[in-house]
C-alpha cells in the first residue's frame, strides 16, 4: 500500500496524537496540527500537500469553519479533500455546509477512517 | 279691590290683611300687567276670567277681550273639562286657600303646553268668596330637559345595570353598599337584596379586613379622588379571585362626599393565563437549557472517549501482536466504550425527541443493503452472545428515509435482541409490502408478556425488572420515535413457540407522522 500523507486538524492533544499514532501504524505519513492556523501554515510551508485533511470543528484560534473557508480560497490548497471528524450531534449537517467530502463521528472508528482514505487518496 | 291670601275659613291667624292705599294698589297693577314670565290673571267666583295680563298673553295666546268673561276650561284639555278638573281646582283651592297643579294646559291655537298653576282665593272682609288669583308658568321646556334627564339618568341606570363583566355599584359614605349591577352578581355571587345594605369589607379577605384595608381604601379614594389595585377579593361562596378594583368618590355641589363609585374587575383568568404563560416559557427554557447541557455534555463525554477508544483501536490494530488475553481485554474495553458512545447519543436523542425537534434528513436508498451492512456490522457481536444472526433480504426495497436514523432503529432492534434473548438465533427480513417497507427482527428470547408490549415503546420501560438487566431502556422509545416520524409503525408479535418479533413499517415515501403519533417531529427539506 502506498504511503498516504495525511494532516489531522484537532485540538485535543490527546486525540490528536492517539490519531497520528493509529494513522500511522496503518501505514500513513501523518502530520497533526492543534488548530486551523498552524495547519494552514503548515500547508503553505509543506512541499508535499497531504491527499486528505481530517479536520476537527471545534478548534481555538481558528475553527474547523474558518479553516475550510481558507483552504478553499487558497487555489494550491483548495482542491485537498477533507472528512470533518466530531463529536457535533449534526456532524453531517456541517459537513455539507463545509462541502466536505465527507464525515466521521467521534469516537472515530478504525474502519471509517481507513474506508475514508481508501476512498478520497 | 284687595289681593290677598285668604286660607281656610274660619282662620284666625290668617286675617285679611288692611286695604293697601289706592296708589300702591295701582303701582301693583301695573307690576302684574307687565310680567312676562307668567300668566296672572284673576277669576270670579264661577271661574270666569276677570283680568288679564301680558304674560297671560303670551303664555295662553289669547287678548284680553278675546278672553274675559269665558271660563277657565277653555285652556284645559277635553279629556281634564271632561273629568271636570277645572272645577275641581276651584273648589280645593276654596277649601285649603290655595291649589297647585302641573299639568297640561291648551292654548288659543290649540297647542298643548306644560303648565305650572297656582289657584288662591280671595275673600272680602265679610268673608265671602271673592274670587280667584291664577298664576300659570309655562314649564314646557324646563319638563322637557326634566324627562331627557330623566330619560338619560334612565339610561345610564339600564346601561350599568347591565354590564356583565364589570362590576359596578356605589358605596355611601361609611361603605355601604347601595347599588348592584349584574355585573356585581356575576363576579362576587350576591343577588342585589342580599348585599344592598351590607359593608364592602365582605368583599375582602378576612385579614386584609382587620388591617383595616376597607377603610384605607376609602380615605385614599376621598383624599386623592382615585383608588386602585389589583388583588385577591372574596365571592360568596368563599372562593378567591384576583380583581382589579377602581373606587372613586361621589360628591355633591357643595364637595361633600355623599358615597363612592366602585368598579371590580374578574381577572382570575388572564392572571392564570399570564401565570401559564410564564410556566411555559419557563418550561420551554428549561428545555433550552436541558438540551444545551446534554449537548455540551455529550460532546464534552465523547472528547476523552475518543482517545480512549482510538488508543484501544491502536492496540488492537497496532503493530505489535497481543497475546490473546490481553486482546480479549482490550477488546472488552473497546465495546465498553462503543456502548458509552450509543448512550451519550441517546441521551440527546430523548432530549429532542421529547421537546420536538427530531429533525429527519430523508434520501433515496436501499434498505436490503442497508439491513445487509448492518448485519455484517453487528455479526461478531452477535457471535459472543451466542446468536446465531440470520438475514433474509432478497430483492432491493428502496424508498426516502433518514439513513442514519433507520440504521439507528435497527441498531437498537438488534441489540434489544442481543441482550435479551442471547444465545437464540436472531432473524431479520426485509421485504416490500406495494408502497411500504416491512423490516423484522425477530429472536427466540423469553418474548414478551402481551400486557407489557404496550409499554416497552415508552421511555425507560423495560420488559424485565431493572436488577436483571442494565442499561437505560431508551433504544425502544428512540426506535418508535423515529419510525413514527417517518410516517411508520412499530409493533411486536410472538413467535411460536417462544421468542419476540418486532415489526417496523416504513412507507417508502415520505408521509407526515399521524397527529400525536409522536412527540413532535419536524422534517427538513
Amino acid at each position: 500500500m502506498k504511503r498516504h500523507k495525511l494532516l489531522v486538524v484537532e485540538d485535543d492533544t490527546e486525540i490528536r496524537e492517539a490519531l497520528v499514532e493509529l494513522l500511522e501504524e496503518q501505514g500513513c505519513d501523518v502530520v497533526g496540527a492543534s488548530n486551523g492556523e498552524r495547519a494552514l501554515a503548515w500547508l503553505r510551508s509543506t512541499e508535499a500537500l497531504p491527499c486528505l485533511i481530517l479536520l476537527d470543528l471545534m478548534m481555538p484560534v481558528m475553527d474547523g469553519h474558518a479553516f475550510r473557508e481558507a483552504q478553499c480560497q487558497d487555489p494550491a490548497l483548495a482542491n485537498i479533500p477533507v472528512v470533518v471528524v466530531s463529536a457535533y450531534r449534526d456532524v453531517q449537517g456541517n459537513a455539507e455546509k463545509l462541502n466536505a467530502a465527507s464525515f466521521i463521528k467521534k469516537p472515530p472508528r478504525l474502519e471509517d477512517l481507513v474506508s475514508a482514505i481508501a476512498q478520497h487518496c | 279691590m284687595s289681593i290677598g291670601h285668604h286660607p281656610v275659613q274660619p282662620s284666625p291667624e290668617r286675617a285679611p290683611e288692611p286695604e293697601a292705599p289706592r296708589q300702591r294698589e295701582e303701582r301693583y297693577r301695573l307690576a302684574i300687567q307687565s310680567v312676562k314670565d307668567y300668566a296672572i290673571f284673576m277669576l270670579d267666583p264661577e271661574g270666569r276670567v276677570q283680568t288679564w295680563n301680558s304674560g297671560a298673553e303670551s303664555i295662553k295666546g289669547y287678548l284680553a277681550d278675546e278672553i274675559v268673561g269665558h271660563s277657565l276650561s277653555r285652556f284645559y284639555t277635553p279629556e281634564d273639562v271632561a273629568d271636570g278638573r277645572p272645577q275641581r281646582l276651584l273648589s280645593i283651592a276654596v277649601r285649603d286657600g290655595r291649589v297647585e297643579d302641573e299639568g297640561w294646559r291648551v292654548r288659543k291655537d290649540g297647542t298643548r303646553f306644560w303648565a305650572d298653576v297656582v289657584i288662591t282665593s280671595l275673600w272680602d272682609e265679610s268673608g265671602k268668596l271673592y274670587g280667584f288669583s291664577k298664576v300659570t308658568r309655562d314649564l314646557t321646556e324646563r319638563r322637557a330637559a326634566e324627562e331627557a334627564l330623566r330619560q338619560s339618568e334612565q339610561r345610564f341606570r339600564l346601561l350599568i345595570q347591565s354590564v356583565k363583566d364589570y362590576a359596578i355599584f356605589m358605596l355611601d359614605p361609611q361603605g355601604h353598599v347601595a347599588t348592584w349591577n349584574a355585573g356585581a352578581m356575576n363576579i362576587k355571587g350576591y343577588a342585589p337584596e342580599e348585599i344592598i345594605g351590607q359593608h364592602f369589607s365582605r368583599f375582602y379577605l378576612p385579614e386584609e379586613v382587620a388591617d383595616g384595608k376597607c377603610d384605607r381604601e376609602l380615605e385614599v379614594a376621598a383624599a386623592e379622588g382615585r383608588f386602585e389595585e389589583e388583588g385577591w377579593r372574596v365571592r360568596k361562596d368563599g372562593t378567591r379571585f384576583w380583581a382589579n378594583v377602581v373606587i372613586q368618590p361621589m360628591r355633591d355641589l357643595d364637595g361633600r362626599i355623599i358615597g363612592f363609585a366602585k368598579v371590580t374587575r374578574d381577572l382570575t383568568d388572564k392572571r392564570n393565563a399570564e401565570a401559564e404563560r410564564l410556566r411555559l416559557a419557563q418550561a420551554q427554557e428549561a428545555i433550552r437549557l436541558r438540551d444545551e447541557f446534554l449537548s455540551i455534555a455529550s460532546h464534552e463525554l465523547k472528547t476523552p472517549l475518543s482517545a480512549i477508544q482510538l488508543q484501544l483501536q491502536s492496540l488492537l490494530h497496532g503493530s505489535q501482536v497481543l497475546e490473546p488475553k490481553l486482546r480479549n481485554k482490550a477488546e472488552r474495553a473497546y465495546r465498553g466504550g462503543e456502548r458509552l458512545t450509543q448512550l451519550v447519543e441517546a441521551l440527546l436523542d430523548v432530549s429532542r425527541i421529547a421537546s420536538g425537534r427530531l429533525v429527519l434528513s430523508p434520501e433515496r436508498f436501499d434498505l436490503t443493503k442497508s439491513v445487509d451492512d448492518l448485519v455484517d456490522r453487528f455479526r461478531e457481536q452477535a457471535a459472543k452472545e451466542g446468536c446465531e444472526l440470520t438475514f433474509r433480504g432478497g430483492e432491493p426495497v428502496t424508498g426516502e428515509w433518514d439513513r442514519l436514523r433507520v440504521e439507528q432503529v435497527l441498531t437498537n432492534l438488534l441489540s434489544n435482541a442481543l441482550k435479551y434473548a442471547a444465545g437464540t438465533p436472531v432473524e431479520l427480513t426485509v421485504r416490500a409490502e406495494g408502497d411500504t417497507a416491512v423490516l423484522t427482527v425477530s429472536d427466540r428470547g423469553p418474548g414478551v408478556p402481551e400486557t407489557e408490549r404496550a409499554r416497552i415503546f415508552g421511555r425507560f420501560e423495560r420488559a424485565v425488572s431493572m436488577s436483571h438487566f442494565g442499561g437505560m431502556g431508551l433504544g425502544l422509545y428512540v426506535a418508535r420515535q423515529i419510525t413514527e416520524a417517518h410516517g411508520g409503525t412499530i409493533g411486536i408479535e410472538e413467535v411460536e413457540p417462544r421468542g419476540a418479533r418486532f415489526i417496523v413499517t416504513l412507507p417508502r415515501t415520505p408521509r407526515p407522522a399521524a397527529p400525536g403519533a409522536s412527540e413532535g417531529v419536524e422534517v427538513s427539506s
